[in-house]
């Protein structure tokens, strides 16, 4: 009898524990209102560089300025100056794909197969069509930090040139900072 | 201490204007009066850039004496209506001083883009 009495009570609090192990865990959209805000470079920093990136560039027509359009654009380094491990590649291939979604600019192939391939089928036909990039573009990310008391200022500087390696020339310079700003938790654990 | 947070804007500028703004008609859905008490949309603008692309410019106005925090959003359209990828549509962390004027503005991310809507949505 106390052993079903006790079963009962069990069964009758279970939902109880179970909701314990739920999380609120869902899926969000980069950039909503929910994100999460840290001094830490983030998914919604490279958005909002590539975005102000590409719309300058777009706007500046310089792109346009090739002979054969579209403009062939090969990726050059994006150095990293800031205190942080980051992948570029979350920066400059956004920017590669809004520009090959914009009809304005193609991207140098990087895949080493597809490369030899290319090289293969110059070989066998004897030609050399290798078309040599209309520009590069190049870049540096930068963190300054600001402190004052408990509160602390971080700006990350995104710089990126789009440069003429037939002219020696940069046609077009572009940089985003985000700046971010909060204060130091009294206590730390 | 009261007044902490409340700093305005004041400007100045040409008063006889050479260049001429494109104004276009807007058509508004408002879901947040809120928001848009406070930060108003005074009014769109268009060009086309050198390669041919529809640039949209929109002004907008905080009616309050406090900044304000927003997040907005240009989403495009061809000719069919029909709404056009594009990797960068999401949404743009702005903030706009007291009482301060403030353009925001996007390039159409192709060549065949006809139409346009902006979306507003309040930051924490």
């Amino acid at each position: 009898m106390k052993n079903k009495t006790f079963l009962s009570l069990m069964a009758a609090a279970s939902p109880v524990f179970f909701t314990g192990c739920a999380t609120d865990m869902h899926y969000v959209q980069t950039g909503d209102k929910e994100q999460i805000i840290s001094s830490q470079i983030n998914i919604q920093d490279y958005a909002d560089a590539a975005n102000a990136a590409v719309k300058e560039l777009l706007d500046s027509g310089a792109i346009d300025k090739v002979a054969n359009p579209p403009a062939l654009l090969e990726l050059s380094r994006i150095i990293n100056n800031t205190g942080q491990q980051v992948d570029t590649d979350l920066l400059t291939k956004k920017i590669s794909i809004a520009l090959l979604q914009s009809g304005k600019a193609q991207t140098k192939i990087v895949d080493s197969k597809a490369t030899g391939l290319q090289q293969e089928n110059e070989f066998l036909n004897d030609q050399k069509s290798t078309r040599l990039p209309d520009f590069t573009l190049s870049g540096k990310i930068i963190e300054t930090v600001d402190r004052a008391g408990s509160t602390r200022r971080t700006t990350y500087s995104f710089q990126l040139s789009l440069n003429d390696p037939k002219a020696g020339v940069q046609v077009w310079e572009g940089e985003k900072e985000i700046g971010k700003q909060g204060k130091r938790p009294a206590v730390s654990f | 201490m009261l007044l902490a947070g409340c700093t305005t804007v004041n400007s100045v500028e040409n008063a006889q204007k050479d260049g001429q703004r494109k104004m276009i008609s807007d058509q508004r859905v408002i879901t947040d009066a809120s928001l848009n008490r406070r930060v108003a949309i005074v009014g769109i603008n268009s060009a086309m850039t050198p390669g041919g692309l529809l640039k949209v410019q929109v002004e907008l106005e905080n009616h309050t004496r406090s900044i304000q925090r927003f997040l907005y959003h240009f989403e495009w359209f061809d000719a069919n209506g029909m709404q056009v990828n594009n990797i960068l549509s999401a949404n743009v962390p702005e903030q706009i001083e007291g009482k301060e004027s403030k353009f925001i503005y996007s390039v159409a991310p192709n060549l065949n883009c006809r139409d346009f809507r902006v979306k507003f949505i309040e930051a924490d």
